[in-house]
């Protein structure tokens, strides 16, 4: 069956795309990171390698770490997908303690494997509220950054756990 | 990307129908985590009209056991092959190998099935359109296999037969230490392959209108001892340059079964029978393993790059053997 059209629900909106070329429609070969980016304008989801191996374009999709590059949208139909974005109270427009964190330990030099890898944690905690550092490590294991980050990342991640060391 | 029509299909049964329509000129998508990089890379001579994605159908995603067999679904996750309490009990041997595949967020959508179906990684074979590529090989139907005389690095040191590139599957290794088989359906109907003979030199063993449906494992009677090793240089992402699993019976003292299996050495996973043989019958000790491991590697025919794989094969297998005595 060909689907003419996809529902998908972004940081708790619910966007009816239809497929097809040309403006605010979704190309069957179009990547979940091209939608959120170009045609949704969500732009906090970086693309780095857009080959499946660094990490950068992490999402939720169901809860659980994906790689938007690595997706097609138009599978995507009736998920739920969570990005940087859709992590800050909606209401308050509090940051979520983890971007917090990361904030407070200054997790990040550029900053653009940052949202990958505030995604994937986020990922890891909401399965696994208290992790052992050894755990944040492996969930975080497909998360590359360019310019060291990773151990005020590992710091700032036990820190929003309560655990910080 | 370049684009495609995209088709949802309900049934496997619909997946060959469709495949059979466009007459090779579709290409299945199951996790997508290798299809898409070959679609991004563009690097073969049939960029797909259609892509058809077969996460549409239900119930193909299942670990059991029904009697005589282990059965697992061709869409079953590689997270779900790691998480499985199930596998981590009676088959370690599984979980170990997928959770030592690419990285988390891949595991949560790459299949089993997919994972056995990826297309090879040989560099020459993947130059990318976008910096110059395609470049044509002989795996591709023309020209010589450019891995011969060029960087072989991470080539085949055995079995190789015109194309020199390994089998890039982490599970394929594990699998074939269980004698585990690839059920595969096409428009006859249903067969059964072994899967170290699944992978041709050049290819595997599935026309331009077949599935793969269920892997079938045979259930042991007895307890066995089983592990899976993998040399890389980075610990998460990387393909294996060596692999090993490894699946023991050991009876007061005495090995009485074994298959030692290497990967990344050769086109298919190589079942290591000599070194097999020569365990069987005998305690395992520090005498025994290192027999085995020269014994799993004799006949190692490397090319100008990668003699240094031997010595790291033979490491691994007595790695995986010890560490099953431990
Ligand atoms: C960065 C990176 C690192 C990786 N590291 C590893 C690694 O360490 N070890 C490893 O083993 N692999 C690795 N992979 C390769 C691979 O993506 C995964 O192993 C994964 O399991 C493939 O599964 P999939 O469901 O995503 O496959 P897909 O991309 O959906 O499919 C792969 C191929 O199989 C075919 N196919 C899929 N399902 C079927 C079916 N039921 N019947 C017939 N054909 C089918 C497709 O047409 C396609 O050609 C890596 C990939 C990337 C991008
Ligand atoms: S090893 Fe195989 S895929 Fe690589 S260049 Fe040679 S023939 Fe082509
Ligand atoms: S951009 Fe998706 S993994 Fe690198
Ligand atoms: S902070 Fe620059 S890539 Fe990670």
């Amino acid at each position: 069956m060909r689907k003419h059209q996809i529902n998908l629900t972004v940081n708790s909106q619910v966007y009816q795309l239809e497929v097809g070329t040309g403006q605010g429609r979704v190309n069957p070969s179009d990547t979940l990171s091209f939608t959120l980016r170009e045609t949704l304008g969500l732009t906090g989801t970086k693309l780095s390698c857009d080959g499946g191996a660094c990490g950068g374009c992490t999402v939720l999709m169901d809860g659980e770490a994906v790689l938007s590059c690595m997706l097609l949208t138009i599978e995507c139909d009736g998920k739920i997908i969570t990005t940087i974005e859709g992590l800050k109270d909606a209401k308050t427009g509090e940051l979520d303690p983890l971007q917090q964190s990361f904030i407070d330990h200054t997790a990040f030099q550029c900053g653009y494997c940052t949202p990958g890898m505030i995604m994937s944690a986020k990922a890891l905690l909401n399965e696994n509220p208290a992790p052992t550092e050894a755990e944040v490590k492996k969930a975080l294991s497909g998360n590359f950054c360019r310019c060291i980050s990773h151990y005020q990342v590992v710091r700032a991640v036990m820190d929003a756990t309560g655990k910080g060391r | 990307m370049r684009t495609f029509d995209h088709i949802d299909v309900y049934s496997i049964a619909e997946a060959c129908t469709t495949l059979r329509e466009y007459q090779g000129r579709a290409r299945l998508n199951a996790g997508g985590s290798d299809l898409l990089t070959v679609l991004k890379g563009d690097f073969l001579a049939d960029y797909p009209e259609a892509v058809i994605n077969l996460k549409t159908i239900s119930g193909m995603d299942y670990i059991r056991e029904d009697g005589e067999y282990l059965r697992i679904g061709t869409l079953t996750r590689l997270t779900d092959l790691v998480s499985s309490p199930l596998l981590k009990e009676k088959y370690p041997v599984l979980s170990e190998a997928a959770y030592t595949v690419a990285t988390p967020q891949i595991r949560n959508v790459a299949t089993l099935g997919g994972n056995l179906c990826q297309d090879t990684r040989c560099w020459y074979y993947r130059y990318p359109r976008s910096i110059g590529g395609p470049v044509q090989c002989l795996r591709k139907g023309s020209g010589p296999c450019l891995a011969i005389k060029g960087d072989n690095r991470y080539h085949a040191i055995m079995g190789g037969k015109k194309c020199f590139a390994v089998c890039p599957s982490d599970m394929a290794v594990a699998l074939a230490a269980l004698d585990g088989k690839v059920i595969i359906v096409g428009p006859e109907g249903e067969r059964r392959v072994e899967v170290t003979d699944f992978y041709h030199p050049t290819g595997n063993e599935l026309a331009k209108d077949e599935v793969v449906r269920e892997i079938e494992i045979p259930i042991k009677r007895t307890p066995t001892q089983q592990s899976f090793r993998k040399f890389t240089l980075r610990k998460p992402i990387d393909f294996a340059i060596v692999s090993s699993a490894t699946v023991i019976t050991v009876a007061q003292g005495i090995c009485t079964d074994a298959r030692i299996v290497l990967g990344a050495v050769a086109p298919a996973p190589v079942r290591a029978k000599a070194a097999e043989e020569l365990l069987i019958g005998k305690p395992i000790t520090e005498e025994t393993d290192t027999a085995a491991a020269e014994k799993a590697l004799v006949g190692a025919k490397p090319l100008s790059k990668n003699e240094y794989k031997i010595q790291i094969a033979k490491t691994l297998v007595k790695q995986a053997i010890l560490g099953v005595t431990d």
